[in-house]
Order: C-alpha cells, then structure tokens, then sequence
C-alpha cells in the first residue's frame, strides 16, 4: 500500500459509530532514512456510551495511534493518512485550528505521560478551569465549582483545599487523578485515556473505573489504552490488539480473553501475573517486539510464535473474520487452535 | 540483640514525616516501623498517597524524617556526613517506575551504567567499561547494543539498563518504587524473573513498592499494608493475601479485576 495524499472530498462511512477509524497509517521521518511506518492500517469503530480497550506491548503503536487521531503528533510525523471520523467530520483532514476546537472540548484526554499533561507552573485550579474558559463554555466561578466537583469525582479528598496545590505537592496516583479530572471537566463525547490508572492502588482504580462506567452510560464513547487485562475485561466492551502497528485481533473483550485466537494475544495473556495465580509459571512471549525499520516479512510476529511451523506464516496475514463481532490476522486462528 | 534482628539491613524506627503546602500540613508518614532483613524482599502496597513514595524516601535517606529515625546497617542516618555518607549511599539504590526519567538522554546505555563508577573513581577507563557491559548482560541487553541511547531503546529495556546502573555500585538494599507500572505484561515479566534472579544470585535485600498486587505476591518475602500514612498491616506473603485481617488490606484485596473469567 502506498502513501497518496487522500483524493477528492470523501463521506463519511455508513455506521453509526461515534468514532469511525479507517485505515490510519502514521510515518516518522528519518535523517537519511525512509520515513519510519509505526501506525499501518489500523481501522476501529467507537460506539457512544461503549469503550474499546486498545492492547498490545511497549512500541506497537498504540499512543501514536490515538494521537493520530488527535493530531498531536510531533513535528517529526508526517500528517497521518486515512480517515478518522467523529461527528460527521474527517478529523485527519481538519486543519489544527479547527482541531484545538474540538480537543480539551469533544474530545477529553488524558496522557500517558503525566509531565506532559500538567504545567508544574499552575495550581490545578488553573489547569483545571483552562479547558472551560478557553472554549468559553462557562465563567470563572461555575468553571471553579466544575473543577473542585470533577475532583471529587475522581476520589480527591478535601478538593476545596486541593485545587489550589501545584503538581508535585501530590502523590503519583493523586495527579493521575487529577489528570481525569482534568479530560472529564468539559464532559467531551469521546474519551480517550492512555493507561490512566497504572499509578493508583486498586481500590482508587475501581472507583475511577465505576465513574468511567457513568461517563459510559451517559453516552460518552472512551478509548481505554491499557496493559491491564483485568482492566480491560472489567470496563472495555471490546478490544483491539496490537502488534508492530497493526490490528492483529479484535473482539468483544470477554471473549478475546477467555478465546484468544491470535498467539501473540495467547502469549499476552501467559504474560499476565494474576493474584492467587504465584505457581502458575510466568510464560513470557519470547524475544522482542520487532525493530519496525526491519519488519519481519509475512506475518510479523513469526520470529516469536511458537507455531510458526508453516510456510504461509512466511506470508501477509490479513484480518479475517471469525464469527460475527471477531476477527484475528493469523492463518490459525480460524480453527481456533 | 535476638537473632532475627541481627540481620537486619535497614531499619525505619517510628518515622515520620510532614510537609508544608498552600493547602496545609500533610502527614504523609505517620510513626512507621519497618525492618528489612538481609536477602529479604519486603512489599509495601496501599493506598494512593498514603506514603509509600515518601516512605522510600526517607528509607534511602533523601529527605530528613520529620521524627523517627532510618537505621541503615546500624548506623542513624541523620547522623552520617559527608564522605561517609557517600560510601553509605553507594549500599542503597533506587529503581523508580520511568526509567527514562533516572537515565542521562545524552548518554548511551554503556555510558549511563559507567557514569556511578566514574563518580564513585572505581576502576580505570577501560575497566569501567568492561564492568559495566557485563552489568548491562546482567540485566539481559547485548553488548552490541551498548552504545545506543536511552529513546532507541523500548520501556522494557530502559528499565533494564537503569537497573544495571543501580547494581554498578553493588548495593545491598534496592528500593523500587512502582518498577513495572509503566511496562507491558511481557516485558513486565521478563524484570520480575530478573529481579528474582539477582535476588538469588547477588542476595540483595529489597523493598518493593507496587499496586500491582499480583507482583507483589510473587515477588515478596513480607508484605506492609498502608494507609493514611501508617502500616495497618504487615506479615508474611502468604497470610496477607490468605487470610488478612485489616479492613483496609481485605478491601484492597477485593478489588482487584481477575484477567481470567
Ligand atoms: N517522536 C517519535 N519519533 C520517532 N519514532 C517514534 C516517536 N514516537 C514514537 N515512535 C515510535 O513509534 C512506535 C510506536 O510508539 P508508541 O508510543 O505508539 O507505542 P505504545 O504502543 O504506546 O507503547 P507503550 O506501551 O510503551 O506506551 C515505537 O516504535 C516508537 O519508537
Ligand atoms: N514534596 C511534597 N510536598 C508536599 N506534599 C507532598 C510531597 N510529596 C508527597 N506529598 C504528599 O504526601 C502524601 C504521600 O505521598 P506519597 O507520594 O508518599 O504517596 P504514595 O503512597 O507513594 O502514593 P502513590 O501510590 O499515589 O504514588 C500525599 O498526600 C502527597 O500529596
Ligand atoms: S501467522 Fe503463523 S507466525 Fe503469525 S501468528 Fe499465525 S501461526 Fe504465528
Ligand atoms: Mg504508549
Ligand atoms: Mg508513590
């Protein structure tokens, strides 16, 4: 597949989703290099009040997808190609002015990287309420009242007192918090959140996740980037997978993880530490993610798969279907072994 | 002195410690006693702000208790200076959960482990850099990849190489705080089967901050459950997740989201 600039004005798909992605692919530049392809034809749907859970291991693309989707790509990437529409609009073909419109506003954010998300300059009163006043979607004092009660909302005690704290005066899981206030305050219809509860104990990550759940049922579609499969299963409605930046399966969650078809989601899960699981042996996927400047031809993941014993795991492994709501891009996963 | 005590490494006696901020005082430790034996890995999990970082903290001797006081090998550290404190600081170190963040960017992987040795004088030029490969095959990254930066590396591995330069000083104590929250499930177990690893090989002690709890059984010897500031429990692995008694642990434990159905 090559990379052309997309041709004449286009419509958008014919499903209802709230976010309709098709066929993203995102390059980096390179000094004396071809552009570097780290997102290659990625396509999902976000329904509203559902949230998709996207899964899959360090460097297969997933933040750089969904900052695709975003456009808050750095100067080094090339404008991503394909279509991602969100409200009957192509947002990659939106131009950045009108994309700061919709972002902080439509759509909620919270990053993987919380330095990045915080100003350690501003109290959070003021990064809080900079979303609200910016859109001009309310004056100072109700914009406070919506900053101090989200703040309640994501389990912040004593939040009057709070807001007026600068970033590190708080604990690790506190501005992880924040920062889903923060995503949560201009109530967006779309949420996307990259491992937002990685640094807060269990008990602060169910109540995150059951307030996530209420964002949900009030309509709101989340993109849910995590490595927690327990997390996944607990509030994703469905899952994709991803290896070297493509889709490799996608399903409804329950099912991916109790059936997974593909080996490498196979091999996620024997990855996984559970409690009570202490005796089962730990089965890392062996070796590493592949160098994406030298991608193993045919199917990606061959050098690491345990069955790739054929000659046809030498070759490009499609999506294909497998049953109605799943699809896997493994040869093997048809006869489900 | 009774045996057990004897071989004790690091002892946090009744510490505590309080910060000033616009919003008022904030205890985040609040009279925490806490031993580690030699060759003992100690978990500490709990809530979110309820002190495990700032614990660690003054367990390393990098900020002051505000009362109490952090016995390292016997020794108070509040009261060791200088060059002492140095040779007393080369014992400990810290794994934090971004690895990139406590490794030098312009520095490649071979350059970040040989920088403590350097500023510690161990060694010559070459020496150190025949040391610090062999760390770095340690921790599981070829030598062939020695001169590269910390962003050419994955997650995974810039954990790696920031534990291969905490073990260049050969510590007897490592505090990680969180060292696997920012990693993939595979990667995440490849450092778990590592730390076991050079806990068997080398007998380091460790205390081990996670609220991953599933790593922390694997993981640790002892576990302390805090929160708002205090342990409320503390007892070996298998009676914490067992059969705990603090309403705290027991909704900490409840918590948790099974992976498999
Ligand atoms: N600014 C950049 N310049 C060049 N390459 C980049 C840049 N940002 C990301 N990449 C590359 O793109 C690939 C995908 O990165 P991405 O951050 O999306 O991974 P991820 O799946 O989110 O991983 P993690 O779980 O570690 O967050 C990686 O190979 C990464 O090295
Ligand atoms: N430098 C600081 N100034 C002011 N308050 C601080 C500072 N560091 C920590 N605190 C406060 O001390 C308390 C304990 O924080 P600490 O980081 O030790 O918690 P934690 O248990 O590590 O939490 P987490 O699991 O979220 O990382 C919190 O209320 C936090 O806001
Ligand atoms: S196509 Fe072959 S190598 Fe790829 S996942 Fe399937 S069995 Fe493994
Ligand atoms: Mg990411
Ligand atoms: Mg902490």
């Amino acid at each position: 597949m090559t990379l052309t600039q997309r041709a004449e004005p286009h419509d958008p798909p014919e499903s209802d989703a709230l976010l309709s992605v098709r066929e993203l692919h995102t390059e980096f530049l390179r000094e004396q290099a071809e552009p570097l392809r780290v997102v290659d034809g990625v396509s999902f749907d976000v329904e509203r009040g559902k949230a998709l859970a996207i899964v899959g291991e360090s460097g297969s693309g997933k933040s750089v997808t969904v900052r695709s989707v975003l456009r808050l790509l750095p100067r080094t990437a090339r404008t991503p190609s394909g279509e991602a529409w969100f409200h009957g609009r192509d947002l990659l073909s939106l131009s950045q002015r009108e994309m700061r419109r919709i972002r902080g506003r439509n759509i909620g954010m919270v990053f993987q990287n919380a330095a990045e998300a915080m100003n350690p300059t501003l109290t959070l009163e003021r990064q809080l309420t900079e979303h609200l006043l910016w859109h001009g979607i309310c004056g100072k004092s109700e914009a406070r009242e919506r900053a101090v009660r989200a703040l309640g909302d994501v389990g912040i005690p004593e939040p009057e007192r709070r807001i007026r704290v600068y970033p590190f005066q708080l604990s690790g899981g506190m501005r992880q918090r924040a920062m889903i206030a923060m995503a949560m305050v201009t109530e967006p219809a779309l949420l996307i959140a990259d491992e937002p509860t990685t640094a807060v104990d269990v008990t602060v990550q169910r109540q995150i996740l059951d307030l996530l759940v209420g964002l949900k049922d009030r309509g709101t579609g989340v993109i849910m980037i995590t490595h927690d499969l327990g997390v996944a299963r607990y509030f994703c409605d469905q899952a994709v997978v991803m290896y070297a930046g493509r889709v490799v399966e996608q399903a409804p969650t329950s099912e991916l993880l109790d059936t997974p078809r593909h080996p490498y989601t196979k091999g996620l899960l024997g990855s996984s530490v559970e409690v009570g699981g202490q005796e089962r042996p730990l089965l890392p996927i062996p070796g590493s993610p592949p160098d994406l400047a030298h991608r193993p031809a045919g199917c990606a993941f061959h050098p690491r798969c345990a069955q790739a014993e054929s000659p046809r795991c030498q070759e490009e492994q499609e999506l294909i279907s497998i049953g109605d709501e799943r699809a896997a891009a493994c040869w093997k996963a048809e006869t489900g072994r | 002195m009774s045996d057990s005590s004897r071989h004790v490494l690091v002892h946090a006696d009744d510490v505590t410690k309080t910060f000033s901020t616009p919003a008022g005082d904030v205890q985040a430790v609040r009279g925490v006693t806490l031993s580690v034996r030699r060759g003992e890995t100690v978990g500490v999990v709990g809530e979110s702000g309820s002190g495990k970082s700032t614990l660690a903290r003054l367990i390393m001797g990098l900020q002051p208790c505000t009362s109490g006081r952090v016995l390292f090998d016997d020794q108070d550290l509040s009261t060791v200076k200088g060059g002492d404190l140095r040779r007393l600081r080369r014992r400990m170190q810290m794994v934090f959960q971004n690895p990139f963040g406590s490794l030098l960017p312009h520095y490649s992987a071979v350059a970040n482990v040989i920088e403590p040795l350097r500023l510690h004088g161990i060694g010559s030029k070459s020496s150190r850099r025949a040391r610090a490969i062999e760390l770095l095959d340690t921790v599981g990254v070829s030598e062939h990849f020695a001169d590269l930066y910390p962003t050419q590396f994955s997650g995974g591995q810039q954990q790696r190489i920031a534990i291969a330069r905490t073990l260049a000083l050969e510590p007897e104590l490592l505090v990680c705080d969180e060292p696997t929250s920012s990693l993939d499930v595979s990667i995440q177990a490849q450092i778990l089967a590592l730390l076991a690893e050079l806990q068997q090989r080398l007998g380091l002690s460790c205390v081990f901050i996670s609220h991953n709890l599933a790593v922390v059984q694997r993981l640790a010897d002892r576990v302390a459950v805090m929160s708002h500031g205090k342990v409320v429990e503390e007892g070996p692995t298998a009676q914490i997740f067992d059969a705990p008694q603090d309403p705290y642990t027991q909704q900490l434990l409840s918590a948790v989201l099974p992976v498999t159905a």
